[in-house]
């Protein structure tokens, strides 16, 4: 089934860039489709894994398939709604590149944490994700506003010109995907410090809410990210920083999401390695 | 099929008589029923842009009708003939076919792939069908030239890209601002080029546009216009503040906007800017381009990319025209399968016709026959029929041309006697109605 999947996101990730490059309608509509039939396949995995471990899969891997398949819906959302398919091939690529990243990294066992037990976990989980994927679409969208940014400014008129979107359109996608991701990340951060709180005086001896403070690089990492997208949020609205600096940010800021996502959990071991 | 293509473009006659034998000014439906009725053609349809005049009109009698129709234009215009008959091109069945999907394409256009040809062409169509002038062959012609105008725009990039400054300029805005609703413009300088680009994005739905010009009599003319205001021209830099797209073209012989004014105005603002410098010498210095919300465009900047499009364009003819080959090719073909229509119908009516007589000749034999057998008495003739009738049918629509299918249609009619079975058809729809046979 994994194998499939893999498979399925490959399969669209090549279609959105055959898209991308020849501009064909029919190419599109395939891309799409593949996408929505490996969303689908995905959500069948995750509910099986679920049911088998009698709790939302709460490994790294784990959770890195969950944010792939949050920020594949997230962008079919998008995708059609505004009709614009010209982020694809770049979401794709990082939806495959981190799909196959948990086919290739070694899993641990899932632990049956009693803390986890938990309608807060749910709702601190969820809403990180969705504000991750947020944040990747965000990223994304401040990528290619850079390419096209870039020809525009430069005169050159190229490849990238002729399939991206208006700078206007970018960035005020750009500009919605921030502030939703930002209200995301909010609660998320709020819901997990109360939960853990509360958690603390249940279980008393539990070494990893003893240890979540600052000084835990996850948790570190997580309240720079809301500093830079506060910052992000702050500075288009009182100090013009839209456009090109708006796109940097968000690009930067997803930078910082990956590393907190991915190195951090992989590599250290943290209050949050349950 | 008997089509015949009479009319003047660009490439047969100077624009003097073009203008002449223009009937897109005045009332194009008019102008075919007037041609449908002096000529005596039963269809015809008049399509006329400012690149061409041209006739379209389908009659049994085309070397008449050709006649007919050079009068009509002449006396329709009152333009004596000798004037414009050198200038006129005549083109008849398969070429006049191609030449509208040609011209449907955008690749007769003086500006091979324009867009607005193919609203032409159907406005064309439309008001002749309006005023009852069209008739099957020119449906489906023109129908059928829609289709490939479509087409040839889908599959290949024949229209992509503008060809003109002023265009670009305007494309370029639409990557920048996306929808230019609401997008206030400044001009700088009211010249011919100014005009032509405040009124292209006029037509793209810009909100206001102020003008300011040295001379302010200048200004409040193309303010009229384009339904714009006239700034006095002191008011000209504290407006580049207000604006999302500014136009140059002064006669200036040094800079009027320098990069300290535009820094000046950009200062309190976050969105871009997008000048677009058409004079020359430059009216706006370079270094303007450098500010990181401006995007700054000069006449050679525009003019490049122009002459790019236009290549790329001109690569896509080939692949354009080797659409119109084909569909050409598939009209035709479906043309002379529709004119064995009725040689089909009349050899299907006469089998049958035979087949009704000689069951109603048996009917008092017949009288004895069960109801199931008389039903697989009715199945099997039937079936005989269909089968016998079948190859003949796919052979006549396979005919290669016209000729060929009249000799074939003569034969058929002397081997089976069809016209006479024809006009007593009435006779043979009674039996069959007795029968209960089937056609």
């Amino acid at each position: 089934m994994n194998f499939l999947l893999l498979a399925l996101y490959a399969g669209a990730a090549i279609t959105y860039g055959l898209h991308f490059a020849r501009r064909e309608p029919s190419a599109g509509r395939t891309a799409t489709t593949l996408l929505m039939v490996a969303v689908l396949v995905h959500t069948f995995v995750i509910a099986t894994q679920t049911m088998e471990a009698g709790q939302f899969p709460s490994t790294n891997t784990a959770a890195v398939s969950a944010f792939v398949w949050v920020l594949a819906l997230s962008y079919l959302y998008v995708e059609v709604t505004t009709n614009e398919r010209a982020m694809g091939v770049f979401i794709l690529a990082i939806v495959f590149g981190l799909q196959l990243m948990t086919a290739l990294l070694p899993d641990m066992e899932t632990s049956h944490n009693q803390v986890l037990h938990s309608a807060w976990f749910g709702v601190h989980v969820a809403s990180l994700l969705f504000a991750y994927a947020s944040f990747g679409l965000a990223g994304v969208l401040g990528l290619i506003y850079v390419l096209q940014f870039k020809e525009i400014k430069k005169k050159q008129l190229g490849y990238f010109y002729t399939r991206l979107p208006s700078l206007q359109t970018l960035d005020a996608m750009n500009s919605r995907a921030v502030a939703i991701g930002w209200t995301l990340l909010t609660i998320g951060v709020v819901v997990g410090v109360v939960w853990a709180g509360q958690a603390r005086e249940e279980f008393v001896d539990n070494k990893n809410l003893a240890a979540m403070s600052l000084g835990d690089p996850k948790v570190f990492i997580s309240v720079v990210t809301w500093a830079v997208y506060s910052f992000a949020l702050l500075s288009r609205r009182m100090m013009g920083w839209t456009g090109r600096r708006a796109a940097l940010l968000s690009a930067s800021g997803f930078g910082i999401v990956l590393l907190n996502f991915l190195a951090v959990s992989y590599l250290l071991k943290t209050s949050h390695s349950f | 099929m008997n089509l015949l293509l009479i009319g003047v473009s660009h490439r047969t006659a100077p624009v003097e008589l073009r203008e002449k034998l223009d009937f897109s000014s005045g009332d194009v439906g008019a102008a075919v029923q007037e041609l449908a009725a002096r000529a005596s053609v039963p269809e015809c349809v008049v399509l006329s842009t400012c690149n061409r005049s041209e006739l379209y009109v389908a009659n049994d009698d085309l070397d008449r009708t050709r006649r007919e129709v050079i009068d009509f234009l002449g006396q329709f215009h009152g333009v004596p003939q000798q004037l414009f008959a050198p200038h006129l091109f005549a083109l008849e069945g398969r070429d006049a076919v191609a030449h509208l999907f040609r011209v449907a394409a955008g690749l007769e256009s003086a500006i091979v792939g324009e867009p607005q040809i193919l609203g032409q062409v159907k406005d064309a169509f439309h008001s002749a069908a309006e005023r009852h002038c069209t008739g099957p062959i020119l449906r489906s012609l023109f129908d059928r030239s829609f289709f490939v105008g479509k087409r040839v725009r889908s599959e290949t990039a024949l229209g992509e890209g503008a060809v003109s400054v002023s265009f670009e300029a305007v494309a370029i805005a639409r990557k920048i601002f996306d929808r230019l609703d609401g997008r206030r413009v400044l001009v700088v300088g009211a010249g011919d080029i100014s005009t032509l680009t405040a009124q292209h994005l006029r037509a793209g739905g810009v909100g206001e546009i102020l003008i300011a010009s040295r001379t302010a009599a200048h200004a409040q003319a193309l303010a009229e216009q384009v339904n714009g205001f006239a700034v006095p021209w002191t008011e000209m830099i504290p407006a580049l503040g207000t604006a999302d797209i500014v136009i140059t073209a002064t006669g200036a012989s040094r800079p009027i906007i320098t990069r300290a004014h535009v820094e000046a105005v950009t200062r309190r603002r976050s969105g871009p800017l997008y000048i677009i410098d058409l004079a020359v010498p430059r009216d706006v210095e370079p270094s303007v381009g450098d500010i990181e919300q401006v995007f700054l465009y000069n006449i050679d900047d525009l003019q490049k990319f122009v002459q790019k499009n236009l290549s790329s364009r001109s690569a896509e003819i080939e692949l354009a025209e080797a659409i119109v080959d084909e569909e050409v090719v598939r009209f035709l073909a479906r043309q002379r399968s529709l004119s064995a229509v009725p040689a089909i119908k009349a050899l299907r009516k006469h089998f049958y016709a035979v087949r009704d007589s000689e069951l109603l000749r048996l009917e008092g034999k017949l009288a004895a026959l069960s109801p199931e057998h008389r039903e697989l008495l009715e199945r099997f003739t039937h079936l005989m029929l269909e089968k016998l009738l079948h190859e003949p049918t796919v052979q006549l629509k396979a005919l290669p041309d016209q000729e060929t299918q009249a000799t074939y249609t003569e034969a058929l009619n002397r081997l089976f006697r069809l016209s006479e079975i024809e006009s007593d058809s009435s006779d043979a729809s009674g039996a069959r109605a007795k029968t209960g046979g089937r056609n």
